[in-house]
C-alpha cells in the first residue's frame, strides 16, 4: 500500500515538474492576445523585442483577437471554457474582469501583486481588475467618458463649457438659432442598441445622482430617479438638441460628424483627441474638453473603460507570464503606448510626465477626469445585465417605451436569469 | 425479394454506412446534445449546472424579447425571399433577353453574391450613413435615419440582404431558362399568345421547379440570418432587427446561459425543420403533378 502511494506521489511530482519548465530549459513561448491596437506607430514589436532581450530563451508571440468586442469575448469564452487556451497572457476588457476571475479562468494574482504594486494607478482601474477581494489583472490602458465642445462656438456667443443639463441644452438653442446652419447638429452621443449606449445611460444615472446597480444588487435601485435620467436621454432627440440619428451612432459615427465640425458636443472617450487634433482636421484647434455635464452642478462624471492584462489559469509559465504582464503595464511600456498608440496609461504619474505633456497638452485635464471617473457595476454578471437592458433601453430612447415600462420590463427578465445563476 | 436484390440492398446499406455515420456524429450528436442543455440551467463560468425542465420554455413562451425576435424572423423572411425571388426572375429575365454584355452583366452579378455577408453589411453601413450616405443623397438630401429609426432598421436590413443574396436565385433561373427549348417560344407565338400569356403560361410553370428549389435554399438561410443585422444594427433600435439567431448568440455568448441560449436554438432548428419539411411535400407533389 504504502509502496503504491510512493509510485503515485512520484509521478505527481513528476507532472508537477513538467508543468513549469524552467526558463534556459530550451525555448519557452508566452502567446500574448490582444486587441489590434490602432495608432501612428505600433509600440508592440519594439516593446516585445524588449522584453525578450531581457529573458534569454523566452519567445513572445503576439497573437490579435477578433475586431469588436463582443467576438472578443466569444473567443475568449469558447476557449477558456475548453482545458488548454493556446494562450498565457490576454487583453481583458475591463467589465470581463469579475466574470472571468468567477469562471476561473484567470490566475489569481493576489499574493503575487504587492498592494504598493497597484498604487500608481488610478484607483477606480484597480477596482475594476479587483473581485471578491482579490486581484485578478493588472491594469494596462484608460479610457474615461467627456465632454468635447467647439470652443470658437461657445466663445462666439459668450458661453462658457455647460456643467448642467439645462446649460447644454441652452447652449445648443443658442448656438444653432444664432449660426443658422442646418448641418450644425447639437448634442451628440452613442444611442445605438450596443455597450456604448449602456455607458451613456449609466453616465446619465449618475448624473441624476443615481445607479444601475445597489449595493444590495437591486437593479434599478432608485427607479423614479432612473426614469428622469433615461426621460431625459429621451428628451435630448425629441426636442432636437440631438439629432435622431444619435439612436444609430456609435463612438465612430458620432466622432466623424463632430471632427467634421458639424456639431457644437460630444461625448465621447480620450482617443478623439488625437484624431481632431490631427493636421487636416476641420476643428483643429477649436475643440475644449470638459467633464460631462449633471443633472445639477458637480454631479456628472464619466464611465471609466480601457482594458487590463490577464494570465490564463491554463498558463504553464505563470512566473514569466506574470513578469510579462509586469513589463507590459510598467511605466515604459505605459509611455510608449500613449505615444505611439494613443492609449491613455493607467498610472497617474504619466500625466505629469514633461514629454507625455509636451506632445499633449490635455494629459494634466484628461488627469482630472479619469480620477473623477467610476467604473461600470463591478460584477461578474455585467454582460448578462447589459445584454438585457439594450432592447429595452433603446426603446426609451426611439420612443417606442416609456421608461418606466422599459425598466419594470428589463427587471422581470433579469430576476429570472439571475435567479439561475444563484 | 429475390436474393440478387437483397443482397443489392446490403451493399447498399454498407456503401451509405460512412455517410450516415458522418451525419450522425455531425449533426445529430450535437443536434440531442443542444437539445439535452436546452433543458438545463447551465452556467459553466457561474459552476450551474442542474436540470431545468421545460421551464426554459415555459419562459419563452412569455418572453416578449423571444416574440419579437420570432416576428423579426418571419418578417425578415418572408419580405427577403418574396423580393429575392421577384427580382432574380425579372433579372435573369433581363439577362436572357441581352444581346451584349451578358458576361460582364453576369460576373456583376455574381460580385455581390461572392461578397461575405460582413463585407456586405460594412458596405451598406455606409450607404445607410444619417448625414454622408448615398443612399439618402440619391433620394434627394432626405434625411432618413435608415439604422436609427425602428420603422426603418428592418427593412433596411432586408434591402441589404435582397441586394446580396438576389445572384443566387437569378444565376438559377436564368440557367433553367437557357434550357427551355425555343419550339416552345414559337408555338406560343403561333397560338396568338401575348408576351404576359408566354411568360405566365410557358416561362413561369418551367422556372417552378427551379425556383422552389431556390425559394427552400433561402427560406431555410433567411430563418437563420444573423451576420448582417448583427454587423449593422447589433439587433436595434429597440431589438426590431433581433432575429431568432442573434437572440439564441446573445444569450449562449454574452449573457453565457447556456441551457437557454439552447433553448432558443432548438426552436430555430424546429422552425427551420418545421419549413424544410413543408417544402419537401410541395416539391413531391409538383413532381406527382408534373
Amino acid at each position: 500500500m504504502r509502496g503504491r502511494r510512493a509510485v503515485l506521489l512520484a509521478a505527481l511530482l513528476a507532472l508537477a515538474g513538467c508543468a513549469e519548465r524552467p526558463p534556459g530549459d530550451g525555448p519557452v513561448t508566452l502567446v500574448f492576445k490582444h486587441a489590434r491596437i490602432l495608432g501612428p506607430a505600433d509600440p508592440f514589436p519594439g516593446l516585445l523585442a524588449e522584453f525578450a532581450a531581457a529573458h534569454p530563451g523566452v519567445r513572445v508571440t503576439s497573437e490579435s483577437l477578433p475586431w469588436s468586442s463582443d467576438e472578443q469575448h466569444q473567443f475568449y469564452v469558447i476557449n477558456l471554457e475548453g482545458r488548454s487556451p493556446g494562450f498565457d497572457v490576454m487583453m481583458l476588457d475591463v467589465i470581463w474582469v469579475p466574470e472571468f476571475a468567477r469562471a476561473g479562468w484567470l490566475l489569481d494574482l493576489t499574493d503575487r501583486v504587492r498592494p504598493e504594486e497597484l498604487a500608481p494607478h488610478f484607483a477606480s482601474t484597480v477596482a475594476a481588475a479587483t473581485w471578491a477581494g482579490r486581484v485578478w489583472a493588472l491594469p494596462w490602458n484608460m479610457n474615461v467618458g467627456l465632454l468635447y465642445y467647439r470652443a470658437d462656438l461657445l466663445a462666439k456667443y459668450g458661453l462658457r463649457p455647460p456643467e448642467t443639463w439645462e446649460e447644454l441644452e441652452a447652449a445648443v438653442r443658442t448656438i444653432r438659432a444664432g449660426e443658422r446652419d442646418p448641418r450644425l447638429e447639437g448634442y451628440l452621443w452613442q444611442g445605438k442598441q450596443y455597450e456604448g449606449m449602456v455607458v451613456n445611460v449609466l453616465e446619465a444615472l449618475w448624473a441624476n445622482g443615481t445607479r444601475l446597480l445597489g449595493a444590495d444588487g437591486a437593479v434599478f435601485p432608485e427607479p423614479a430617479r432612473a426614469v428622469e435620467a433615461l426621460a431625459h436621454l429621451r428628451g435630448l432627440l425629441a426636442t432636437g438638441v440631438s439629432p435622431r440619428w444619435v439612436t444609430a451612432a456609435d463612438e465612430e459615427l458620432s466622432r466623424r460628424a463632430f471632427g467634421d465640425g458639424r456639431a457644437v458636443f460630444l461625448r465621447n472617450w480620450p482617443y478623439v483627441l488625437d484624431l481632431v487634433e490631427a493636421p487636416g482636421s476641420a476643428v483643429r484647434g477649436r475643440v475644449g474638453l470638459a467633464p460631462l455635464p449633471g443633472r445639477v452642478r458637480g454631479a456628472g462624471a464619466g464611465s471609466t473603460g480601457g482594458s487590463h492584462l490577464g494570465i490564463s489559469r491554463g498558463t504553464r509559465h505563470p512566473d514569466l507570464a506574470l513578469a510579462l504582464v509586469r513589463f507590459l503595464t510598467g511605466e515604459r511600456a505605459q509611455r510608449a503606448m500613449a505615444t505611439g498608440a494613443a492609449l491613455y496609461p493607467t498610472r497617474t504619474a504619466l500625466y505629469r510626465d514633461p514629454a507625455l505633456v509636451a506632445r499633449n497638452r490635455w494629459l494634466p485635464r484628461i488627469h482630472d477626469l479619469m480620477l473623477a471617473g467610476r467604473p461600470r457595476p463591478v460584477t461578474p454578471s455585467y454582460l448578462l445585465l447589459s445584454t438585457t437592458l439594450q432592447p429595452e433601453l433603446s426603446a426609451v430612447l426611439v420612443g417606442l417605451k416609456p421608461p418606466a415600462r422599459a425598466i419594470a420590463d428589463a427587471r422581470r427578465r433579469l430576476d429570472y436569469f439571475l435567479a439561475s445563476r444563484r | 425479394m429475390t436474393r440478387r436484390e437483397r443482397a443489392d440492398r446490403r451493399r447498399g446499406l454498407l456503401l451509405m454506412a460512412p455517410t450516415l455515420a458522418t451525419l450522425a456524429v455531425l449533426t445529430v450528436y450535437p443536434g440531442a446534445w443542444v437539445l439535452w442543455l436546452s433543458l438545463q440551467y447551465r452556467v459553466p463560468a457561474f459552476g450551474v449546472d442542474r436540470f431545468a425542465g421545460a421551464s426554459h420554455y415555459a419562459f419563452l413562451a412569455g418572453d416578449p424579447r423571444f416574440w419579437s425576435a420570432a416576428r423579426t424572423t418571419a418578417l425578415f423572411t418572408v419580405a427577403s425571399v418574396g423580393l429575392e425571388l421577384v427580382l432574380g426572375v425579372a433579372v435573369a429575365l433581363a439577362l436572357v433577353g441581352q444581346r451584349r454584355g451578358r458576361r460582364l452583366a453576369f460576373s456583376l452579378l455574381l460580385l455581390a453574391w461572392a461578397m461575405p455577408a460582413v463585407v456586405t453589411a460594412r458596405l451598406f453601413e455606409w450607404l445607410y450613413h444619417p448625414a454622408a450616405g448615398l443612399l439618402n443623397v440619391l433620394l434627394g438630401g432626405l434625411d432618413l435615419n435608415w439604422l436609427g429609426d425602428p420603422a426603418l432598421a428592418l427593412p433596411a436590413v432586408v434591402l441589404a440582404d435582397v441586394w446580396r443574396t438576389l445572384p443566387f436565385v437569378a444565376v438559377l433561373a436564368y440557367a433553367r431558362l437557357l434550357g427551355i427549348p425555343t419550339e416552345l417560344y414559337e408555338a406560343a407565338q403561333v397560338d396568338g399568345a401575348g408576351r404576359l400569356a408566354t411568360f405566365t403560361r410557358v416561362t413561369l410553370p418551367l422556372l417552378r421547379g427551379v425556383l422552389l428549389i431556390a425559394v427552400l435554399f433561402r427560406t431555410l438561410d433567411a430563418l437563420r440570418a444573423f451576420d448582417l443585422m448583427f454587423v449593422l444594427t447589433g439587433g436595434g433600435p429597440a431589438g426590431t432587427t433581433e432575429t431568432l439567431t442573434v437572440y439564441a448568440y446573445r444569450g449562449l455568448f454574452q449573457m453565457l446561459q447556456l441551457g437557454f441560449g439552447s433553448a432558443v436554438g432548438v426552436v430555430v432548428f424546429a422552425l427551420v425543420m418545421l419549413v424544410a419539411w413543408a417544402y419537401l411535400r410541395l416539391l413531391r407533389a409538383g413532381e406527382a403533378a408534373a
